[in-house]
Parts: structure tokens; C-alpha cells; sequence
């Protein structure tokens, strides 16, 4: 079975190397004559004026809670989907169960206006 | 010591390295990417078993949004290092005293028989699918934990909604649902105003107005 996933392996090692290599040989070869400004953190143009951390808006947060929510509710879908045929009516309504209990979820944010933006 | 096992203790060292670095970065964002590392190199050693699906599911949700997650919260936290560095010796003594729990249990626990040294994985078939046993198992045998899950989705879909939702007063903001039910006597208002005096009775007025100002 692992030898269907070796091209994924090859790929992942071909992205390393493609990522790492350029890197590498402009540290080793590219001339380093650093001075203030060079080294200063560039920020479009003008001085950088604040720290990076700041407060988001919640909102953000609501988005990708809800987000990696269904994200987990199409997770249980896959493995149902292939076995459909073996595992009968009682799997096919063991999951519509599922489903009901989460579009209560779904309807109850939509009619909230979570997934509104203003 | 074939291809597979090199595999295994490159996956595994990675996955050491990034823990450790998770721990032991200075920046909070660093430790947050190293996690990601974490997770994607446990993915590979989770594929080595050939338990496919969990692997490609801990790189979706792990990866792809639970560490956004993380990130959002890291990034509005607003975290100053200097201040958070400021009891470490203090609290020392706590931490080792739960690293040693910990260690200990987790000695105990890899340690039993059920789990020695000796068992090797099983050997399956070429067609074999992980993804295949997971689904005969979950949605008959499992199926009360099953549906709990989903519960619990809906709990924390309820309580993200209660504890973030706030509407803004400021912004004007279109909802269609009102705006179809609304009705004509919502809107309109019939007013009778009386149509355009004559002009003698205006100067009239005007006159009178007149008499009064001069008392």
C-alpha cells in the first residue's frame, strides 16, 4: 500500500530541496555587505511604526471556529461514503442523525447572522 | 534496517526536533509553525502505518484549521515575552513536578503488556484501506460516540456564536427578512392637511397678527 504514496514522498522531498536550495546558495555566495538601513525592517515605503500584534476583531475568530466545525462534519462524511453499501440503513440513518443534529447548528448561526460580515 | 524504517526515524526525529522547538522558541508565532512541523511529520508517521485517512485528516483539520486557529489567538493576544518570562524559576518546581507525572504515567502506560516491544504492526493485504475498516466500524459499533460528537459540534458552534456574535450598532445593515415583511401601514401615514387658505383670510391673520404686536 505505501508504494502508491512514494510520489507523494518524491514531492515533498523535490519541494524541500526547491525551497531550501535557493536559500543556501544565496547565503553562501550572494555578497554581505550589510549596513543600517539594509538590516532596518522595511515596511512599503514609509517608517514601521507599530508592532505586528495587534487585536483583531473577533469576528475572525467566530469565522474560523465555524470554519474547522463543518471542516470535522465533512471529515465523518468520507469514510462513509465508501462503505455506504456495507454498512446498510442503519449506517445511512445513523448518519442522517448526524447531520440533523448539525444543521440545527447550521440553521441556528444562519438565522443569528454569524455568517453575515455587516 | 529497510526504506521504510529510515523513513520512520526521519518522521520521528522531525517530530522531536519541532516539539522541542515548540516549547523552547522565544517568539510565540515560531512555536506556533513549529507545531504545524509537529503535525505534518506525525501525519508521516501516522501514513507509515498505513492508517491513510487519519493521516490526510490530521493534515485538513489539524493543520489546515485548527493551527489558524491558533494563529488568530496568538496574534490577538497582544503577548509581552518580557512579562510572561518574568516567573520562571518561581513556577519551576510545579512544572517539573507535572513533566514528572506525566513521564511516569506515560512509562506505565507504554510499558504494559498490551503494548510491549515485542508486537510488531500487522501485515495487511495490497487492497487493504484503513479508510474502509474506520467507516464499517464507526457508523454501526460506535455509533452512540458517533452521534455524541455530533452534539458536541453543535455545543461549540452554539457557544462560539453566543460568546463572539455582537451586532454593531454603527453599521446600517440590510435584512432582507424585514424588508419583505414589512406592510403599508408600517410605512405610510395618511395626513389630512387642509389645502391653501384665500388670501383675505391670510391678511386677515397677518393683520391681527399685526394688532398684537403693537399692543
Amino acid at each position: 500500500m505505501l508504494e502508491n504514496y512514494f510520489p507523494v514522498l518524491l514531492f515533498i522531498g523535490i519541494a524541500l530541496v526547491m525551497g531550501v536550495v535557493p536559500l543556501v546558495l544565496g547565503m553562501l555566495v550572494g555578497p554581505h555587505r550589510p549596513d543600517e538601513k539594509k538590516l532596518s525592517p522595511y515596511e512599503c515605503g514609509f517608517e514601521a511604526f507599530e508592532d505586528a500584534r495587534m487585536k483583531f476583531d473577533v469576528r475572525f475568530y467566530l469565522v474560523a471556529i465555524l470554519f474547522i466545525l463543518f471542516d470535522l462534519e465533512i471529515a465523518f462524511l468520507f469514510p462513509w461514503a465508501i462503505v455506504l453499501k456495507e454498512i446498510g440503513t442503519f449506517g445511512f440513518v445513523s448518519m442522517m442523525i448526524f447531520l440533523a443534529i448539525l444543521v440545527v447548528g447550521f440553521v441556528y448561526e444562519w438565522m443569528k447572522g454569524a455568517l453575515e460580515w455587516e | 534496517m529497510n526504506f521504510e524504517t529510515v523513513l520512520f526515524y526521519l518522521f520521528a526525529a522531525v517530530t522531536v526536533f519541532a516539539a522541542l522547538r515548540v516549547i523552547t522558541a522565544r517568539n510565540p508565532l515560531h512555536a506556533v509553525l513549529f507545531l504545524v512541523l509537529a503535525f505534518v511529520s506525525s501525519a508521516g508517521i501516522w501514513m507509515l502505518l498505513e492508517a491513510e485517512f487519519l493521516a490526510i485528516a490530521l493534515v485538513l483539520v489539524y493543520v489546515g484549521a485548527v493551527m489558524v486557529l491558533f494563529l488568530f489567538v496568538v496574534m490577538m493576544l497582544d503577548i509581552n515575552i518580557e512579562q510572561l518570562r518574568k516567573g520562571f524559576w518561581q513556577w519551576l518546581p510545579l512544572g517539573g513536578l507535572l513533566a514528572a507525572l506525566i513521564g511516569v504515567q506515560m512509562v506505565w502506560v507504554l510499558g504494559a503488556d498490551e503494548i510491549s516491544a515485542g508486537t510488531t504492526a500487522v501485515k495487511h493485504a495490497a487492497d487493504y484501506s484503513n479508510t474502509k475498516e474506520l467507516g464499517r466500524l464507526i457508523y454501526t459499533d460506535y455509533v452512540y460516540p458517533f452521534e455524541i460528537a455530533a452534539v458536541l459540534l453543535l455545543v461549540a458552534m452554539v457557544a462560539a456564536i453566543a460568546l463572539t456574535l455582537r451586532k454593531r450598532r454603527d453599521t446600517k445593515r440590510q435584512d432582507v427578512n424585514k424588508q419583505v415583511k414589512v406592510r403599508r401601514e408600517d410605512r405610510v401615514r395618511i395626513v389630512s392637511v387642509p389645502s391653501a387658505r384665500q388670501v383675505e383670510s391670510v391678511q386677515e391673520a397677518a393683520a391681527s397678527n399685526h394688532g398684537h404686536t403693537a399692543d
